[in-house]
């Protein structure tokens, strides 16, 4: 069949690669935050790598479920993974080599919708009144949230001409840096709070607290144990990873930088060198952005809860700036 | 070069929004002293380049100035004033925050439609820094006009003048000196009068919320 | 015989349908025959509906036309037309009529020997008729005629409880509302006819109707149509009816009746009118933008699940809604593709929108069948009860919440699209209201969503908070049935999109004359990228666009749903080859310390809403009132807590509207109406002379 050409299966190929390579890396970010964290506050913390252990002994473990609960609760587990790692397919890690699979972020962001909706219904299923808190308060951060990534994207996407991620991802490479431009500063002000509210972090929610008044993710996947919270934690590290990787590749592109290094514009033999100094760059992106979560996490406060709206305020403002920053210059 | 002056003028509009998001009157001041900051910055951007070009260095003066007024010695004052007083955090606003955010961006919207007609201005990046500092000016009178208490009044105040002031350096590139100076004294007049009123006010009242002014009508 | 063409299967419709509204006359004796019979005729119905309008639009038909008679009356014709845009919403009609066909067969058994069954089936199986005729009437008396049996019909149906106080009120404000509308429509008819002499549905010419008429006409169906359709501010009746109504007329008129609006719409205006002014399309927009964000908020804080469900209809008429304004602009400044976009987004969330909340209000049905109450918060725990309705029901929220395999996000999908390529191509100001409009769908999207899980996972999971539903019992095969067709169809509809796409394109064409295909094709159509605006729109100019043609495959739901179910796999065997053997270990729920978990330890829906219902509060008249008993203030014995919520237009527009318009008729009464029978001969009298004063000077 003409459509199983060999292009197609080397970037098939390429794409499970980078897959691979979020899988791999998910729980690296949260543990440098977590260390980060730490030696700030002057402990010596739990090692990097902490969390690989985690998972590799809930997997092991038994698991509780309640009595109350339906097949929603088990089911919930696998599908929030499912979800969040066939989000993960389509945020390609490195724009050097061809993807095959180009995924469209309203896709993406849908796909993620869907995990929450389990979630939230999960947390629903146990009838424990933590896990109608979290799931109530996910629902309106999440809703609040949502214009302002939406907003931002479409700024980003415009200027592309295409919703498409490694299409968006090749428009930044060519612009070079785009932080020094006035539209995309202010989209990379409001990702930045768009993550913070996404992946559950200070202000918006604590990873770290099991206290009932201002727990919100930890609420809702409060009765998983075993390999169901595992799954689920995963799922949360590969998310925060995904957004990390959207956030590094469209505002911090480097790319460009080594293939301007290596053999650039050579077609379609592209150095085996290139690409490792390009995941070298990406890994080291993702430090640095973990870095600055991490920053973030430790200079600011946990946000009262209704002060929450004036937060998705200011990252609406933020991307709607940018926005029209982008139709002044345009014009 | 214009694409650093669009970048920071965007990041001193940004301001101005963090600004109005804020409800601790010490983080008025820290904001305040943060947009000055982008302003210096601006402002020591083009003295440079005009030194290089023109050979003169009357705009690295003012940039000096404007470190030593604006970054230092102002926010110190404003310390000071907010020292005296009882009230460290507004709490009654008219509107909630995010709304008044919301409005805020209108008025930039706003500016862009009004500013982008002006026909003397061409240049789409002239337009753009334009349109930002102008918006500055209007979010700086929304703040005057949303906040109760005295030092966020002096604070609009400055962040007017502060958008006056960038918005004529966007599109003159540099005003006169003697202008420039003159603005200066002006301004720092206005505030030691403001600091001395808000004491005042705040002894006779026990209180800096302006709304008790209307005690004083007959 | 000859070959069977759509005409003769529209006949055999339309005669099925009259066949099973007198089989419901005829066997009134026997309420289970007269239900079977009269349900199975309309179920053939459906079916040959679906037949006759899909067989139109694949073959290269422009349109069929049926007169059964000629009409003697002057100015009236009683034909019929299905063009591609008729048979569109035929075919969504005969979907939706064929599973709540099937569903009702069981659903009326607990109607059984308790009501006029045969009444109920008459006026059922007209309503679908009077559809029928509204979708495919030629003529614009015609059209109202079929307007106004079909609003009369649904009123009699939605009043079909009257013994219950608020079911009469709901029949009068329905009523009213509706013939409201239909005035308008009436006004706009006659303008028609004053400006072309004609009542026939052809499109006119420019020069036929001067600019200012034209504003107007647009402006009195934009009311009559906006009316049935429930947008707000004109939706008032709506959260009331489709509460007060049996569960499958709910579903017939949420399903499909307010899409008698959209369909109203392209007709009369798009068609018919032409789109002139860019007004037009912002007024269309913005009230989409409203209908969108404050439906959904008001379904939000609802606990009735029938008057969300309503409220939830009024946000996708919203978002339905913003597709057909962003496709009046892009007529106006001629970018044909682009309002092909828009268009087939609207019309295909009307499809969608018709499967899924059909397919809701029958699960609805179901759970007041099984329960006897809708509302939420004595509910709880019934998907283990209930176990299929759950699943089906299930399916409809995840549609509803446009999560990826299902297909309400296909359609969200293209109005996000069509408006990302719309701001490409506008001005200023036009992009501001269109990044504005496209962030409301987006905060939409996302409460549709959380009201969905609210929904769901207040009524069917966790403890039951009430007997009812601690007692309930799954529901007949046949409802199941029912609203399983139409789950299934949410899903496949999402899975496979160019289906539904390649049939509504025909329907644009006929409408915009521009066809949006070639661009899907290359998105979902051949499970491509997503569209390349830069490429395949040359009327639409990006600033920095790269023009790299798309290649490789995919990221279309199809393969994001195959993607996610190998990931399941593929995590089932890494966790059975590295975790051992799964082990599970079943205990109460963490109660907190107390004795045991109870319900009333449970989130309710009211909680569930509250955050939303704080930050948005400028949009909810709520007031609240707790009582204490006892004498001692801060000991009291009980408590009561009650919370109302108000519709603030209610409250600030239709209240003060009705006081004063009784006032002025109060006052008139004594002026006018006076009861003495000369004075009324004199009215008479004088409206004779002037008329033949009139007839002189004219």
């Amino acid at each position: 069949m003409s459509f199983f050409t060999a292009d197609l299966i080397s970037g098939l190929i390429s794409n499970f690669i980078q897959f691979l390579l979020i899988l791999l890396l998910a729980p690296l970010s949260g543990g440098i935050i977590k260390k980060v964290k730490a030696l700030s506050q002057k402990r010596k913390g739990a090692p990097v790598l902490q969390m690989y252990f985690d998972l590799w002994k809930l997997i092991r473990k038994e698991s509780v479920v309640s009595d109350t609960a339906s097949w929603i609760f088990k089911a919930t587990p696998y599908i929030v993974f499912a979800a969040t790692a066939a989000a993960a397919f389509m945020v390609p890690v490195t724009t050097l080599v061809p993807s095959a699979i180009s995924g469209d972020l309203l896709l993406l962001i849908y796909l993620l919708a869907l995990g929450r909706f389990f979630m939230c219904l999960s947390a629903l299923d146990t009838g424990s009144t933590f896990g109608g808190m979290g799931a109530s308060r996910e629902a309106m951060i999440s809703a609040l949230i949502e214009p302002s990534l939406l907003v931002s994207i479409f700024t980003v996407g415009l200027i592309s001409g295409t919703t498409a991620v490694d299409q968006m991802m090749n428009t930044m490479k060519a612009v070079g840096v785009p932080l020094l431009h006035p539209v995309y500063i202010l989209c990379f002000f409001a990702m930045i709070i768009i993550i913070l509210a996404e992946t559950s972090r200070i202000p918006v929610d604590d990873p770290a607290t099991h206290l009932e008044l201002t727990m919100v993710h930890e609420a809702m996947i409060l009765e998983y144990s075993g390999r169901q919270l595992a799954l689920m934690e995963y799922s949360a590290a590969i998310k925060q990873l995904i957004f990390l990787t959207l956030l590094v590749n469209l505002f911090l592109p480097t790319d460009q930088l080594v293939s301007l290094a290596g053999i650039s514009g050579a077609g379609a033999a592209i150095p085996a060198v290139v690409i490792a100094a390009a995941l070298a760059l990406y890994i080291l992106k993702i430090i640095l952005a973990s870095l600055v979560i991490a920053i973030t996490e430790i200079s600011t406060v946990k946000f009262r809860f209704f002060s929450i709206p004036n937060l998705a305020a200011l990252s609406f403002i933020l991307a709607f700036l940018g926005f029209l920053q982008y139709f002044v210059l345009g014009r | 070069m214009d694409s650093y002056f669009d970048i920071l003028s965007a990041l001193i509009l940004l301001s101005s929004f963090l600004l109005v998001s804020h409800k601790r009157i010490k983080s008025y001041i820290k904001t305040f002293r943060i947009q000055s900051a982008l302003i210096a910055l601006t402002a020591g951007i083009m003295g440079i380049d005009s030194l290089i070009r023109e050979g003169s260095f009357d705009i690295l003066i003012v940039c000096v100035i404007i470190v030593l007024l604006k970054v230092i010695y102002i926010p110190r004052l404003l310390y000071r004033t907010y020292g005296t007083v009882e009230y460290k955090v507004e709490k009654d606003f008219y509107l909630n925050i995010p709304l008044l955010i919301l409005i805020c961006c209108g008025l930039v919207v706003f500016a862009y439609f009004s500013v982008s007609n002006i026909g003397s201005l061409d240049g789409a990046h002239l337009n753009l820094q334009v349109v930002n500092s102008f918006s500055v000016i209007l979010i700086g009178f929304f703040f005057m006009i949303s906040r109760k208490k005295a030092i966020g009044q002096m604070i609009g105040f400055l962040v007017i003048e502060n958008g006056i002031f960038v918005t004529a350096f966007f599109s003159t590139h540099g005003m006169p000196f003697v202008v420039d100076i003159g603005i200066f004294i002006d301004m720092i007049t206005a505030i030691l009068i403001m600091g001395v009123m808000v004491t005042r006010i705040n002894e006779k009242f026990e209180s800096i919320n302006l709304d008790k002014l209307k005690n004083l009508k007959g | 015989m000859d070959d069977i063409t759509p005409e003769h299967l529209l006949y055999g419709s339309i005669l099925l349908y009259l066949a099973a509204a007198f089989a419901a006359i005829l066997f009134s004796r026997s309420h289970k025959l007269c239900t079977i019979w009269s349900q199975v005729l309309c179920i053939a119905g459906a079916a040959a509906g679906t037949a006759s309008s899909v067989a139109l639009l694949f073959s290269g038909q422009e349109s069929i036309t049926i007169s059964p008679f000629e009409a003697s009356i002057p100015y009236l014709s009683i034909s019929m037309t299905l063009d591609h845009l008729s048979a569109l919403f035929l075919l969504i009609l005969s979907i939706l009529t064929f599973c709540v066909s099937i569903y009702s067969i069981g659903y009326l058994s607990h109607y059984h020997g308790k009501r006029n069954i045969g009444l109920f089936q008459f006026l059922y199986a007209s309503f679908i008729l009077s559809m029928i005729l509204v979708f495919t009437a030629n003529h614009a008396i015609f059209f109202f005629m079929a307007w106004e049996i079909m609003a009369v019909v649904s009123y009699f149906l939605v009043v079909f409880e009257s013994e219950k106080e608020e079911t009469r009120k709901a029949g009068l404000i329905y009523v009213v509302m509706t013939h409201l509308g239909s005035a308008f429509l009436l006004m706009a008819i006659m303008l028609m006819f004053y400006y072309t002499n004609s009542f026939a549905l052809t499109p006119v010419s420019l020069d036929q109707i001067p600019e200012s008429g034209r504003n107007i006409m647009f402006l009195l169906f934009l009311v009559g149509f906006a009316t049935k359709a429930g947008v707000i501010p004109l939706h008032i009746w709506l959260p009331y009816a489709h509460p007060a109504a049996p569960g499958n007329v709910s579903s017939l008129m949420s399903g499909i009746m307010i899409k008698t609006a959209v369909y109203g719409l392209l007709r009369f205006v798009f068609f018919y009118l032409g789109v002139s002014s860019p007004w037009w399309g912002v007024l269309i927009l913005l009230l989409g933008v409203i209908s969108a964000v404050l439906g959904v908020l008001y379904a939000y804080i609802e606990q009735n699940m029938k008057k969300l469900l309503a409220y939830s209809s009024i946000e996708n008429m919203g978002i339905i809604f913003i597709g057909l304004g962003v496709g009046f602009l892009a007529l106006t400044q001629e970018k044909q593709t682009v309002a092909a976009l828009a268009l087939t987004a609207a019309l295909l969330h009307c499809f969608n929108h018709t499967l899924f909340k059909g397919g809701l209000f029958l699960s609805v049905g179901s759970v007041h069948y099984a329960t006897h109450t809708k509302n939420m918060e004595e509910l709880g725990g019934l998907i283990k009860k209930m176990p299929v309705t759950a699943v089906f029901f299930l399916c409809c929220s995840l549609s509803i919440a446009a999560v990826v395999p299902f297909n309400g996000f296909i359609g969200e999908w293209l109005t996000y699209q069509s408006i990302f390529a719309s701001i490409a191509s506008g001005n200023a100001a036009m992009n501001i209201t269109l990044i504005l409009s496209a962030a409301a769908l987006a905060l939409t999207g996302a409460l549709a969503a959380a009201c969905f899980i609210k929904l769901f996972g207040i009524s069917f999971l966790g403890l039951p908070r009430s007997e009812q539903a601690a007692q309930a019992k799954e529901v007949p095969f046949s409802m199941n049935l029912g609203t399983g067709v139409l789950a299934t169809l949410c899903l496949l509809a999402g899975l496979f999109p160019q289906t539904m796409i390649a049939l509504i394109d025909r329907a644009v064409v006929s409408v915009v004359k521009a066809s949006a295909e070639p661009i899907l094709r290359g998105s979902f159509l051949d499970l491509y990228r997503p569209i390349n605006f830069s490429a395949l729109l040359p009327e639409v100019s990006f600033s920095g666009s790269m023009t790299a043609k798309p290649a490789g495959i995919i990221a279309a739901p199809l393969v994001a749903a195959i993607a996610m179910i190998l990931l399941v796999l593929a995590a089932l065997l890494v966790l059975r080859l590295f975790g051992g053997a799964y082990r599970e270990r079943r205990y109460g729920t963490w109660d907190c310390g107390f004795k045991e978990l109870n319900p009333r330890m449970q989130y309710t829906g009211t909680a569930f809403s509250k955050p939303i219902k704080i930050v948005f509060k400028i949009f909810f008249r709520t007031s609240k009132d707790l009582k204490r008993s006892g004498d001692d203030f801060y000991h009291p014995k009980a408590m009561e807590y009650t919370i109302v919520n108000e519709s603030p237009f209610e409250k600030y527009f239709y209240i003060p509207l009705l006081a004063w318009i009784t006032n002025w008729s109060r006052r008139l009464k004594f002026m006018i109406q006076t009861g003495s029978v000369h004075t009324y001969l004199l009215y008479i009298f004088v409206a004779v002379l002037v008329l033949m004063l009139y007839n002189r000077m004219v």
